[in-house]
Protein backbone atom coordinates (compact mmCIF):
# COMPACT_ATOMS: atom_id res chain seq x y z
CA UNK A 1 0.00 0.00 0.00
CA UNK A 2 1.72 3.65 -0.83
CA UNK A 3 2.15 5.81 1.89
CA UNK A 4 -0.73 8.67 2.31
CA UNK A 5 0.42 11.98 1.96
CA UNK A 6 -1.68 15.25 3.10
CA UNK A 7 -0.46 18.83 2.12
CA UNK A 8 -2.33 22.00 3.46
CA UNK A 9 -1.40 25.12 2.05
CA UNK A 10 -3.69 27.82 1.26
CA UNK A 11 -2.13 29.03 -1.99
CA UNK A 12 -4.01 26.37 -4.57
CA UNK A 13 -1.03 26.40 -6.71
CA UNK A 14 1.14 24.50 -3.77
CA UNK A 15 -1.07 21.90 -3.38
CA UNK A 16 -1.08 21.43 -6.98
CA UNK A 17 2.12 21.26 -7.57
CA UNK A 18 3.01 18.91 -4.74
CA UNK A 19 0.75 16.84 -5.90
CA UNK A 20 1.93 16.20 -9.26
CA UNK A 21 5.34 15.50 -7.99
CA UNK A 22 4.34 13.49 -4.86
CA UNK A 23 2.17 11.37 -6.98
CA UNK A 24 4.93 10.62 -9.27
CA UNK A 25 7.04 8.94 -6.84
CA UNK A 26 3.83 6.72 -6.09
CA UNK A 27 2.05 8.50 -3.16
CA UNK A 28 -1.34 8.90 -2.80
CA UNK A 29 -1.62 12.62 -2.19
CA UNK A 30 -4.87 15.09 -1.09
CA UNK A 31 -4.58 18.38 -1.19
CA UNK A 32 -6.74 21.29 1.49
CA UNK A 33 -6.87 25.08 1.26
CA UNK A 34 -7.45 25.21 4.93
CA UNK A 35 -6.83 23.32 8.28
CA UNK A 36 -10.68 22.79 9.26
CA UNK A 37 -11.30 20.31 6.97
CA UNK A 38 -7.95 18.35 7.11
CA UNK A 39 -8.51 18.01 10.39
CA UNK A 40 -11.74 16.64 9.51
CA UNK A 41 -10.50 13.88 7.24
CA UNK A 42 -7.66 12.86 9.65
CA UNK A 43 -10.42 11.57 11.59
CA UNK A 44 -11.77 9.59 9.00
CA UNK A 45 -8.38 8.46 7.60
CA UNK A 46 -4.68 8.33 8.37
CA UNK A 47 -2.18 10.07 7.08
CA UNK A 48 1.86 9.31 6.74
CA UNK A 49 2.95 12.90 6.38
CA UNK A 50 1.16 15.87 6.74
CA UNK A 51 2.61 19.03 5.01
CA UNK A 52 0.98 22.59 6.11
CA UNK A 53 1.67 25.72 5.75
CA UNK A 54 2.40 27.92 8.89
CA UNK A 55 0.50 30.76 8.45
CA UNK A 56 -3.17 30.20 7.28
CA UNK A 57 -6.39 32.18 7.88
CA UNK A 58 -8.47 30.00 10.85
CA UNK A 59 -6.46 27.06 12.15
CA UNK A 60 -2.66 27.71 11.90
CA UNK A 61 0.33 25.40 10.92
CA UNK A 62 1.14 24.61 14.57
CA UNK A 63 -2.00 24.28 15.57
CA UNK A 64 -2.25 21.64 13.00
CA UNK A 65 1.24 20.50 14.29
CA UNK A 66 -0.79 20.21 17.74
CA UNK A 67 -3.46 18.73 16.47
CA UNK A 68 -2.24 16.03 14.86
CA UNK A 69 0.50 14.94 17.43
CA UNK A 70 -2.13 14.64 19.78
CA UNK A 71 -4.70 12.85 18.06
CA UNK A 72 -2.14 10.42 15.71
CA UNK A 73 1.27 10.65 16.97
CA UNK A 74 2.83 8.92 14.78
CA UNK A 75 1.87 10.66 11.59
CA UNK A 76 5.18 13.10 10.97
CA UNK A 77 4.11 16.59 10.07
CA UNK A 78 6.81 18.76 7.48
CA UNK A 79 6.14 22.72 7.88
CA UNK A 80 6.67 25.18 5.28
CA UNK A 81 6.55 28.42 6.08
CA UNK A 82 6.59 32.06 3.84
CA UNK A 83 8.72 34.05 6.19
CA UNK A 84 10.97 32.02 8.45
CA UNK A 85 10.54 33.42 12.39
CA UNK A 86 12.49 31.95 15.08
CA UNK A 87 9.90 32.01 17.69
CA UNK A 88 7.98 30.29 15.39
CA UNK A 89 10.56 27.56 14.53
CA UNK A 90 11.47 26.94 18.19
CA UNK A 91 7.81 26.08 18.88
CA UNK A 92 7.97 23.90 15.79
CA UNK A 93 10.31 21.94 16.85
CA UNK A 94 9.24 22.14 20.61
CA UNK A 95 5.99 20.08 19.25
CA UNK A 96 7.87 17.82 17.16
CA UNK A 97 7.99 19.21 14.07
CA UNK A 98 9.55 16.45 11.42
CA UNK A 99 10.98 19.10 9.11
CA UNK A 100 10.55 22.97 8.34
CA UNK A 101 10.70 24.36 5.30
CA UNK A 102 10.93 28.53 4.17
CA UNK A 103 9.25 28.88 1.28
CA UNK A 104 10.41 28.77 -2.04
CA UNK A 105 9.92 25.47 -1.57
CA UNK A 106 12.82 22.94 -3.20
CA UNK A 107 10.42 20.11 -4.21
CA UNK A 108 13.38 17.95 -4.29
CA UNK A 109 14.20 18.25 -0.87
CA UNK A 110 10.76 18.03 0.15
CA UNK A 111 10.61 14.86 -1.35
CA UNK A 112 13.29 13.85 0.38
CA UNK A 113 12.46 15.02 3.54
CA UNK A 114 9.14 12.74 3.06
CA UNK A 115 10.94 10.12 2.30
CA UNK A 116 13.41 10.21 5.12
CA UNK A 117 10.05 10.83 7.16
CA UNK A 118 8.76 7.43 5.57
CA UNK A 119 11.48 5.63 6.14
CA UNK A 120 11.91 6.31 10.38
CA UNK A 121 8.05 5.13 10.21
CA UNK A 122 9.09 2.19 8.57
CA UNK B 1 1.50 101.34 20.05
CA UNK B 2 1.29 99.12 22.94
CA UNK B 3 -1.82 98.42 24.15
CA UNK B 4 -0.73 99.48 27.75
CA UNK B 5 0.79 102.95 27.02
CA UNK B 6 -2.90 103.19 24.45
CA UNK B 7 -4.79 102.84 27.53
CA UNK B 8 -2.48 105.16 29.21
CA UNK B 9 -2.68 107.86 26.50
CA UNK B 10 -6.66 107.16 26.18
CA UNK B 11 -7.02 107.95 30.20
CA UNK B 12 -4.89 111.44 30.26
CA UNK B 13 -6.70 112.69 27.20
CA UNK B 14 -10.27 112.13 29.60
CA UNK B 15 -8.40 113.64 32.25
CA UNK B 16 -7.74 116.25 30.07
CA UNK B 17 -10.85 116.49 28.95
CA UNK B 18 -13.02 116.98 32.16
CA UNK B 19 -10.35 119.02 33.87
CA UNK B 20 -11.53 121.92 31.15
CA UNK B 21 -14.94 120.71 31.67
CA UNK B 22 -14.38 121.75 35.22
CA UNK B 23 -12.41 124.68 34.14
CA UNK B 24 -15.23 125.96 32.21
CA UNK B 25 -17.52 124.82 35.37
CA UNK B 26 -15.77 127.10 37.68
CA UNK B 27 -15.07 129.92 35.50
CA UNK B 28 -19.09 129.84 34.94
CA UNK B 29 -19.35 129.54 38.86
CA UNK B 30 -17.20 132.77 39.59
CA UNK B 31 -18.83 134.62 36.88
CA UNK B 32 -22.12 133.41 38.48
CA UNK B 33 -21.40 134.41 41.79
CA UNK B 34 -20.08 137.46 41.09
CA UNK B 35 -22.85 138.59 39.16
CA UNK B 36 -24.86 137.23 41.63
CA UNK B 37 -22.41 139.90 44.42
CA UNK B 38 -23.24 142.79 42.27
CA UNK B 39 -26.98 141.99 42.05
CA UNK B 40 -27.05 141.86 45.96
CA UNK B 41 -25.02 145.20 45.74
CA UNK B 42 -27.28 146.68 42.78
CA UNK B 43 -30.72 145.65 45.10
CA UNK B 44 -29.37 147.87 48.08
CA UNK B 45 -28.50 150.67 46.24
CA UNK B 46 -32.09 150.68 44.33
CA UNK B 47 -33.41 150.10 47.81
CA UNK B 48 -31.50 153.56 48.73
CA UNK B 49 -32.72 154.94 45.51
CA UNK B 50 -36.44 154.39 46.16
CA UNK B 51 -35.80 155.79 49.71
CA UNK B 52 -34.85 159.29 47.87
CA UNK B 53 -37.21 159.24 45.43
CA UNK B 54 -39.65 158.83 48.63
CA UNK B 55 -37.61 161.50 50.37
CA UNK B 56 -37.89 163.72 47.03
CA UNK B 57 -41.63 163.24 47.22
CA UNK B 58 -42.05 164.43 50.84
CA UNK B 59 -39.71 167.74 50.09
CA UNK B 60 -42.28 168.52 47.38
CA UNK B 61 -45.77 167.73 48.26
CA UNK B 62 -44.91 168.28 52.72
CA UNK B 63 -42.55 171.11 52.56
CA UNK B 64 -40.05 169.15 54.09
CA UNK B 65 -36.72 170.46 54.29
CA UNK B 66 -35.02 167.67 56.02
CA UNK B 67 -35.80 165.39 53.51
CA UNK B 68 -33.63 167.23 51.15
CA UNK B 69 -31.01 166.51 53.65
CA UNK B 70 -31.94 162.76 53.79
CA UNK B 71 -31.31 162.49 49.49
CA UNK B 72 -28.26 164.18 50.14
CA UNK B 73 -26.75 162.18 53.01
CA UNK B 74 -28.52 158.71 50.76
CA UNK B 75 -26.31 159.86 48.12
CA UNK B 76 -23.37 160.30 49.48
CA UNK B 77 -23.54 156.50 51.02
CA UNK B 78 -24.82 155.09 48.01
CA UNK B 79 -21.61 157.09 46.19
CA UNK B 80 -19.74 156.05 48.80
CA UNK B 81 -20.64 152.00 48.14
CA UNK B 82 -20.62 152.71 44.08
CA UNK B 83 -17.00 153.67 44.87
CA UNK B 84 -15.38 151.29 46.84
CA UNK B 85 -17.26 148.33 44.92
CA UNK B 86 -16.12 149.39 41.73
CA UNK B 87 -13.59 147.20 41.68
CA UNK B 88 -15.90 144.14 41.92
CA UNK B 89 -18.67 146.05 39.98
CA UNK B 90 -16.62 147.22 36.38
CA UNK B 91 -15.85 143.62 35.55
CA UNK B 92 -19.23 142.49 35.74
CA UNK B 93 -21.32 145.25 34.12
CA UNK B 94 -18.52 146.47 31.89
CA UNK B 95 -17.06 150.60 32.62
CA UNK B 96 -20.02 152.20 30.36
CA UNK B 97 -22.86 150.53 32.51
CA UNK B 98 -20.77 151.71 35.78
CA UNK B 99 -20.04 155.68 34.41
CA UNK B 100 -23.88 155.64 33.47
CA UNK B 101 -25.06 154.86 37.06
CA UNK B 102 -22.51 156.83 38.51
CA UNK B 103 -23.16 159.69 36.58
CA UNK B 104 -26.87 159.78 36.85
CA UNK B 105 -26.06 159.42 40.05
CA UNK B 106 -23.78 162.81 39.80
CA UNK B 107 -26.49 164.29 37.93
CA UNK B 108 -29.34 163.69 40.58
CA UNK B 109 -27.03 165.17 42.98
CA UNK B 110 -26.17 167.87 41.16
CA UNK B 111 -29.83 168.69 40.57
CA UNK B 112 -30.73 167.96 44.56
CA UNK B 113 -27.70 169.92 45.36
CA UNK B 114 -29.03 172.60 43.68
CA UNK B 115 -32.15 172.75 44.85
CA UNK B 116 -31.08 172.93 48.26
CA UNK B 117 -29.07 175.91 48.34
CA UNK B 118 -31.85 178.64 47.51
CA UNK B 119 -34.89 175.56 48.70
CA UNK B 120 -36.50 175.83 45.23
CA UNK B 121 -39.64 174.52 45.48
CA UNK B 122 -40.84 175.52 41.72
CA UNK B 123 -42.25 173.59 39.15
CA UNK B 124 -39.03 173.59 36.72
CA UNK B 125 -37.18 172.32 39.64
CA UNK B 126 -38.97 169.45 40.84
CA UNK B 127 -39.49 168.12 37.34
CA UNK B 128 -35.55 168.48 36.55
CA UNK B 129 -35.12 166.47 40.18
CA UNK B 130 -37.71 163.79 38.89
CA UNK B 131 -36.54 163.47 35.75
CA UNK B 132 -33.06 163.11 37.27
CA UNK B 133 -34.18 160.70 39.82
CA UNK B 134 -36.33 158.66 37.55
CA UNK B 135 -33.56 158.01 34.93
CA UNK B 136 -30.92 157.11 37.80
CA UNK B 137 -33.62 154.21 39.03
CA UNK B 138 -34.45 153.28 35.17
CA UNK B 139 -30.83 152.63 34.66
CA UNK B 140 -30.62 150.95 37.96
CA UNK B 141 -32.91 148.85 36.75
CA UNK B 142 -32.01 148.54 33.37
CA UNK B 143 -28.41 147.05 34.08
CA UNK B 144 -30.38 144.87 36.90
CA UNK B 145 -32.37 143.53 34.20
CA UNK B 146 -28.94 142.58 32.25
CA UNK B 147 -27.35 141.22 34.66
CA UNK B 148 -30.61 138.78 35.54
CA UNK B 149 -30.83 137.81 32.36
CA UNK B 150 -27.31 137.29 31.89
CA UNK B 151 -26.76 135.37 34.90
CA UNK B 152 -29.67 133.08 33.38
CA UNK B 153 -27.81 132.80 30.46
CA UNK B 154 -24.36 131.92 32.13
CA UNK B 155 -26.67 129.10 33.67
CA UNK B 156 -28.35 127.67 30.56
CA UNK B 157 -24.79 127.83 28.94
CA UNK B 158 -22.98 126.06 31.29
CA UNK B 159 -25.72 123.44 31.46
CA UNK B 160 -25.24 123.21 27.82
CA UNK B 161 -21.88 122.96 27.82
CA UNK B 162 -21.88 120.11 30.44
CA UNK B 163 -24.37 118.33 28.97
CA UNK B 164 -22.35 118.03 25.73
CA UNK B 165 -18.55 117.84 27.10
CA UNK B 166 -20.04 114.69 29.34
CA UNK B 167 -21.66 113.61 25.74
CA UNK B 168 -18.57 113.87 24.31
CA UNK B 169 -16.48 112.44 26.75
CA UNK B 170 -18.70 109.46 27.01
CA UNK B 171 -18.38 109.16 23.14
CA UNK B 172 -14.41 109.29 22.94
CA UNK B 173 -14.82 106.57 25.55
CA UNK B 174 -17.06 104.50 23.84
CA UNK B 175 -14.73 104.70 20.84
CA UNK B 176 -11.38 104.80 22.88
CA UNK B 177 -12.57 101.56 24.36
CA UNK B 178 -13.66 99.93 21.31
CA UNK B 179 -10.48 100.61 19.54
CA UNK B 180 -8.84 98.70 22.89
CA UNK B 181 -11.15 96.03 23.26
CA UNK B 182 -10.79 95.40 18.89
CA UNK B 183 -6.64 95.53 19.66
CA UNK B 184 -6.89 92.99 22.61
CA UNK B 185 -9.64 90.98 21.14
CA UNK B 186 -8.74 90.66 17.62
CA UNK B 187 -5.06 88.72 18.48
CA UNK B 188 -6.98 86.62 21.11
CA UNK B 189 -9.39 85.55 18.26
CA UNK B 190 -6.69 84.72 15.78
CA UNK B 191 -5.13 83.02 18.63
CA UNK B 192 -7.93 80.60 19.59
CA UNK B 193 -8.39 79.75 15.88
CA UNK B 194 -4.57 79.26 15.52
CA UNK B 195 -5.12 77.16 18.87
CA UNK B 196 -8.07 75.18 17.72
CA UNK B 197 -6.41 73.96 14.18
CA UNK B 198 -3.36 73.33 16.16
CA UNK B 199 -5.08 70.28 17.84
CA UNK B 200 -6.83 69.39 15.01
CA UNK B 201 -3.49 68.67 14.08
CA UNK B 202 -2.69 71.75 11.33
CA UNK B 203 0.37 73.47 12.37
CA UNK B 204 -0.81 76.98 10.68
CA UNK B 205 0.56 80.46 11.66
CA UNK B 206 -0.44 83.84 11.80
CA UNK B 207 0.38 85.14 8.98
CA UNK B 208 -0.81 88.76 9.50
CA UNK B 209 1.39 91.61 10.10
CA UNK B 210 3.04 90.91 13.75
CA UNK B 211 1.33 93.64 15.50
CA UNK B 212 3.47 96.48 17.48
CA UNK B 213 1.86 96.23 20.63
CA UNK B 214 1.67 93.33 23.44
CA UNK B 215 0.40 90.68 21.46
CA UNK B 216 2.99 90.72 18.88
CA UNK B 217 5.48 88.37 21.03
CA UNK B 218 2.93 86.41 21.74
CA UNK B 219 1.80 85.72 18.47
CA UNK B 220 5.32 85.38 17.86
CA UNK B 221 5.91 82.69 20.64
CA UNK B 222 2.43 80.43 19.33
CA UNK B 223 3.67 80.85 15.71
CA UNK B 224 7.24 79.23 16.76
CA UNK B 225 5.89 76.59 19.24
CA UNK B 226 3.58 75.70 16.18
CA UNK B 227 6.57 75.43 13.78
CA UNK B 228 8.19 73.31 16.54
CA UNK B 229 5.21 70.88 16.88
CA UNK B 230 5.18 70.52 13.11
CA UNK B 231 8.73 69.21 13.46
CA UNK B 232 7.84 67.25 16.55
CA UNK B 233 5.09 65.99 14.60
CA UNK B 234 7.39 65.79 11.43
CA UNK B 235 10.61 63.59 13.75
CA UNK B 236 7.14 61.39 15.45
CA UNK B 237 5.49 60.16 12.13
CA UNK B 238 9.45 59.60 10.78
CA UNK B 239 10.42 57.42 13.91
CA UNK B 240 6.86 55.67 13.54
CA UNK B 241 7.69 55.40 9.90
CA UNK B 242 11.07 53.43 10.94
CA UNK B 243 9.36 51.56 13.31
CA UNK B 244 6.99 50.55 10.82
CA UNK B 245 9.83 49.02 8.85
CA UNK B 246 10.09 45.81 10.55
CA UNK B 247 6.64 45.45 9.88
CA UNK B 248 7.07 46.56 6.17
CA UNK B 249 9.68 44.21 5.35
CA UNK B 250 7.91 41.39 7.00
CA UNK B 251 5.12 42.57 5.20
CA UNK B 252 6.38 42.86 2.47
CA UNK B 253 8.27 39.15 2.72
CA UNK B 254 5.41 37.29 3.30
CA UNK B 255 3.22 39.10 0.36
CA UNK B 256 5.78 38.32 -2.31
CA UNK B 257 6.57 34.93 -1.00
CA UNK B 258 3.58 33.31 -2.20
CA UNK B 259 3.48 34.28 -5.25
CA UNK B 260 7.36 33.90 -5.96
CA UNK B 261 7.21 30.41 -4.18
CA UNK B 262 4.03 29.48 -6.19
CA UNK B 263 6.05 30.44 -9.96
CA UNK B 264 9.22 28.45 -7.86
CA UNK B 265 7.31 25.11 -7.28
CA UNK B 266 5.76 25.36 -10.83
CA UNK B 267 9.12 25.66 -12.57
CA UNK B 268 10.76 22.81 -10.78
CA UNK B 269 7.67 20.45 -11.36
CA UNK B 270 7.91 21.28 -14.92
CA UNK B 271 11.35 21.35 -15.01
CA UNK B 272 11.33 18.17 -13.55
CA UNK B 273 8.17 16.41 -15.30
CA UNK B 274 8.11 18.30 -18.38
CA UNK B 275 7.83 14.35 -20.29
CA UNK B 276 5.03 13.58 -18.76
CA UNK B 277 2.69 16.65 -18.66
CA UNK B 278 0.28 17.15 -21.40
CA UNK B 279 0.77 20.39 -23.68
CA UNK B 280 -2.81 21.62 -21.89
CA UNK B 281 -0.59 21.37 -18.76
CA UNK B 282 2.13 22.94 -20.11
CA UNK B 283 0.14 25.87 -20.97
CA UNK B 284 -1.84 25.59 -17.88
CA UNK B 285 1.45 26.43 -15.77
CA UNK B 286 2.92 29.20 -17.86
CA UNK B 287 -0.75 30.89 -17.77
CA UNK B 288 -0.69 30.57 -13.64
CA UNK B 289 3.45 31.53 -13.97
CA UNK B 290 1.86 35.16 -15.67
CA UNK B 291 -1.01 35.45 -13.26
CA UNK B 292 1.41 35.28 -10.44
CA UNK B 293 3.53 37.54 -11.94
CA UNK B 294 0.83 40.30 -11.81
CA UNK B 295 -0.05 39.21 -8.53
CA UNK B 296 3.62 40.68 -8.01
CA UNK B 297 3.16 43.18 -9.85
CA UNK B 298 -0.04 44.17 -8.13
CA UNK B 299 2.19 44.26 -4.93
CA UNK B 300 4.75 46.14 -6.07
CA UNK B 301 2.67 48.80 -7.50
CA UNK B 302 1.07 48.95 -4.61
CA UNK B 303 3.96 49.68 -2.14
CA UNK B 304 5.46 52.49 -5.22
CA UNK B 305 1.79 54.03 -4.29
CA UNK B 306 3.03 54.07 -0.57
CA UNK B 307 6.32 54.71 -1.19
CA UNK B 308 5.71 57.58 -3.21
CA UNK B 309 1.91 58.91 -3.00
CA UNK B 310 0.31 60.70 -6.03
CA UNK B 311 0.39 64.01 -6.08
CA UNK B 312 -2.99 65.16 -5.69
CA UNK B 313 -4.87 66.98 -8.45
CA UNK B 314 -7.29 68.81 -6.68
CA UNK B 315 -10.77 70.56 -8.22
CA UNK B 316 -13.96 71.65 -6.81
CA UNK B 317 -15.91 68.76 -5.26
CA UNK B 318 -19.37 68.36 -3.77
CA UNK B 319 -18.31 66.24 -0.50
CA UNK B 320 -21.78 64.60 -0.20
CA UNK B 321 -21.84 64.14 -4.14
CA UNK B 322 -18.24 62.58 -3.88
CA UNK B 323 -19.94 60.27 -0.78
CA UNK B 324 -22.62 58.93 -2.79
CA UNK B 325 -20.37 58.00 -5.63
CA UNK B 326 -18.14 56.10 -3.42
CA UNK B 327 -21.00 54.35 -2.02
CA UNK B 328 -22.26 53.40 -5.26
CA UNK B 329 -19.33 51.48 -6.09
CA UNK B 330 -19.47 49.36 -2.75
CA UNK B 331 -23.05 48.83 -3.18
CA UNK B 332 -22.95 45.20 -4.49
CA UNK B 333 -20.69 44.02 -1.56
CA UNK B 334 -22.99 46.00 1.11
CA UNK B 335 -25.81 44.55 -0.45
CA UNK B 336 -24.30 40.70 -0.66
CA UNK B 337 -23.57 41.36 2.83
CA UNK B 338 -27.16 42.51 4.02
CA UNK B 339 -25.51 45.60 5.42
CA UNK B 340 -27.93 48.96 5.76
CA UNK B 341 -26.41 52.23 5.06
CA UNK B 342 -28.09 55.22 6.73
CA UNK B 343 -27.17 58.88 5.35
CA UNK B 344 -27.24 62.06 7.71
CA UNK B 345 -25.20 64.49 5.11
CA UNK B 346 -25.48 68.37 5.98
CA UNK B 347 -27.09 70.81 3.34
CA UNK B 348 -25.21 73.84 1.90
CA UNK B 349 -21.62 72.47 2.66
CA UNK B 350 -19.30 74.46 0.78
CA UNK B 351 -17.27 73.31 -1.97
CA UNK B 352 -14.10 71.70 -0.85
CA UNK B 353 -10.82 71.76 -3.03
CA UNK B 354 -9.44 67.81 -3.11
CA UNK B 355 -8.59 65.61 -5.70
CA UNK B 356 -11.85 63.47 -6.02
CA UNK B 357 -10.64 59.98 -7.16
CA UNK B 358 -7.99 60.19 -4.37
CA UNK B 359 -10.36 61.35 -1.71
CA UNK B 360 -13.24 58.46 -3.45
CA UNK B 361 -10.63 56.21 -3.09
CA UNK B 362 -10.19 56.84 0.94
CA UNK B 363 -13.96 56.56 1.37
CA UNK B 364 -14.00 52.99 -0.85
CA UNK B 365 -11.13 51.68 1.82
CA UNK B 366 -13.20 52.99 4.52
CA UNK B 367 -16.37 51.44 3.38
CA UNK B 368 -14.98 48.50 2.06
CA UNK B 369 -13.68 47.90 5.55
CA UNK B 370 -16.40 48.70 7.41
CA UNK B 371 -18.45 46.13 5.78
CA UNK B 372 -15.36 43.25 5.75
CA UNK B 373 -15.97 44.06 9.95
CA UNK B 374 -19.77 43.34 10.24
CA UNK B 375 -21.56 40.65 10.44
CA UNK B 376 -24.51 40.08 8.23
CA UNK B 377 -27.33 43.23 9.07
CA UNK B 378 -24.82 45.06 10.27
CA UNK B 379 -25.14 49.11 9.74
CA UNK B 380 -22.84 51.67 8.19
CA UNK B 381 -23.36 55.14 8.45
CA UNK B 382 -22.21 58.41 6.87
CA UNK B 383 -22.72 61.39 7.84
CA UNK B 384 -21.16 64.86 6.81
CA UNK B 385 -20.97 68.19 8.45
CA UNK B 386 -19.05 71.56 8.76
CA UNK B 387 -17.05 72.27 11.76
CA UNK B 388 -18.24 74.93 13.61
CA UNK B 389 -15.60 76.81 12.98
CA UNK B 390 -16.30 76.67 9.09
CA UNK B 391 -12.63 75.72 8.82
CA UNK B 392 -13.26 71.87 7.91
CA UNK B 393 -15.81 69.22 6.76
CA UNK B 394 -15.87 66.11 8.93
CA UNK B 395 -17.13 63.19 7.20
CA UNK B 396 -17.75 60.40 9.65
CA UNK B 397 -18.10 56.62 8.89
CA UNK B 398 -19.35 54.22 11.31
CA UNK B 399 -19.93 50.74 11.76
CA UNK B 400 -21.36 48.46 14.07
CA UNK B 401 -18.59 45.91 13.34
CA UNK B 402 -16.76 43.62 15.68
CA UNK B 403 -14.27 47.23 16.42
CA UNK B 404 -10.76 46.93 16.49
CA UNK B 405 -8.98 46.04 19.76
CA UNK B 406 -7.62 49.14 21.60
CA UNK B 407 -3.47 47.72 21.45
CA UNK B 408 -4.03 47.73 17.91
CA UNK B 409 -5.60 51.27 17.92
CA UNK B 410 -2.10 52.86 17.39
CA UNK B 411 -0.41 50.64 14.31
CA UNK B 412 -3.66 50.80 11.90
CA UNK B 413 -2.45 53.51 9.45
CA UNK B 414 1.11 51.88 9.44
CA UNK B 415 1.91 49.92 6.01
CA UNK B 416 1.22 46.33 5.64
CA UNK B 417 -0.42 46.15 9.74
CA UNK B 418 -3.77 44.28 8.63
CA UNK B 419 -6.03 42.63 11.43
CA UNK B 420 -8.42 40.86 8.62
CA UNK B 421 -8.43 37.50 8.61
CA UNK B 422 -8.60 37.42 4.99
CA UNK B 423 -7.11 39.20 2.08
CA UNK B 424 -5.69 42.58 2.39
CA UNK B 425 -2.08 43.86 1.76
CA UNK B 426 -2.55 45.93 4.79
CA UNK B 427 -1.62 48.80 2.72
CA UNK B 428 -5.60 50.40 2.64
CA UNK B 429 -5.23 52.38 5.46
CA UNK B 430 -2.34 53.55 5.80
CA UNK B 431 -2.56 54.56 1.97
CA UNK B 432 -5.90 56.77 3.10
CA UNK B 433 -3.67 58.38 5.63
CA UNK B 434 -0.93 59.55 3.30
CA UNK B 435 -3.79 60.45 0.73
CA UNK B 436 -6.10 62.88 3.52
CA UNK B 437 -2.46 64.55 5.05
CA UNK B 438 -1.65 64.95 1.86
CA UNK B 439 -4.99 66.97 1.21
CA UNK B 440 -3.96 69.44 4.37
CA UNK B 441 -6.70 67.03 6.50
CA UNK B 442 -6.34 64.38 8.98
CA UNK B 443 -8.23 61.18 9.84
CA UNK B 444 -8.68 59.46 13.13
CA UNK B 445 -10.48 56.41 14.65
CA UNK B 446 -12.08 55.30 16.83
CA UNK B 447 -12.97 51.67 18.36
CA UNK B 448 -14.70 49.93 20.99
CA UNK B 449 -14.48 45.83 20.60
CA UNK B 450 -17.94 44.47 19.96
CA UNK B 451 -19.84 47.49 18.86
CA UNK B 452 -17.88 49.41 16.44
CA UNK B 453 -15.60 51.79 14.43
CA UNK B 454 -15.90 55.08 13.68
CA UNK B 455 -13.53 56.83 10.99
CA UNK B 456 -13.51 60.56 10.96
CA UNK B 457 -11.98 62.48 8.24
CA UNK B 458 -11.63 66.15 8.54
CA UNK B 459 -10.71 67.97 5.38
CA UNK B 460 -9.88 71.92 5.32
CA UNK B 461 -12.35 74.12 3.31
CA UNK B 462 -10.25 77.19 2.42
CA UNK B 463 -8.20 75.38 -0.16
CA UNK B 464 -10.25 76.79 -2.51
CA UNK B 465 -9.18 80.42 -1.40
CA UNK B 466 -5.67 79.09 -1.83
CA UNK B 467 -6.01 77.36 -5.55
CA UNK B 468 -3.96 74.80 -4.43
CA UNK B 469 -2.62 71.96 -1.64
Amino acid sequence: MSSRIMVIDDEKIVGDMAKISLEEEGYEVETFLNADPALKRLQETGFDVVVTDLKMKGIDGLEVLRTVKQNHPDTKVIMITAFADLDVAIEAIKGDVFDFFPKPVRIKELKASISKALSKED
Amino acid sequence: MKIERKIILSNTVYLLLILIIGGFAVQALNSVSNKQRFLEIADDLNASFLTMRLSEKNYFLFNDDVALNDIQNNIAQAGDVMDSVRGDIVPVIGEQSYDDLRNGLNDYAAAINQASINHARDQQTADKIREKGRSLEETSNRIIQLERSSVSDIITRSKWLLFSSFFAVLVAALIASRSVTRKILGPIKQIERLARSISAGNFKKIETPMPKDEFGPVIDAINSMSEELEEREEELIQSRKLASIGVLVAGVAHELNNPVNNISMIAQTYDDMYQKLTEEQRIEFMRKVDQESERIKGIVTNLLDFARPKEPKPRETDINALVGKALVLVKNTLTVSSIETRFDLAEGLPQIFIDDNQVQQVFVNLFLNAAQAMAPGGRLFVSTRLQPDESMVDIIIRDTGKGIQPEYLPNIFDPFFSTKEEGGTGLGLSVSYGIIKNHGGNIKVESRPGIGTTFTIQLPVNNLEKGKI
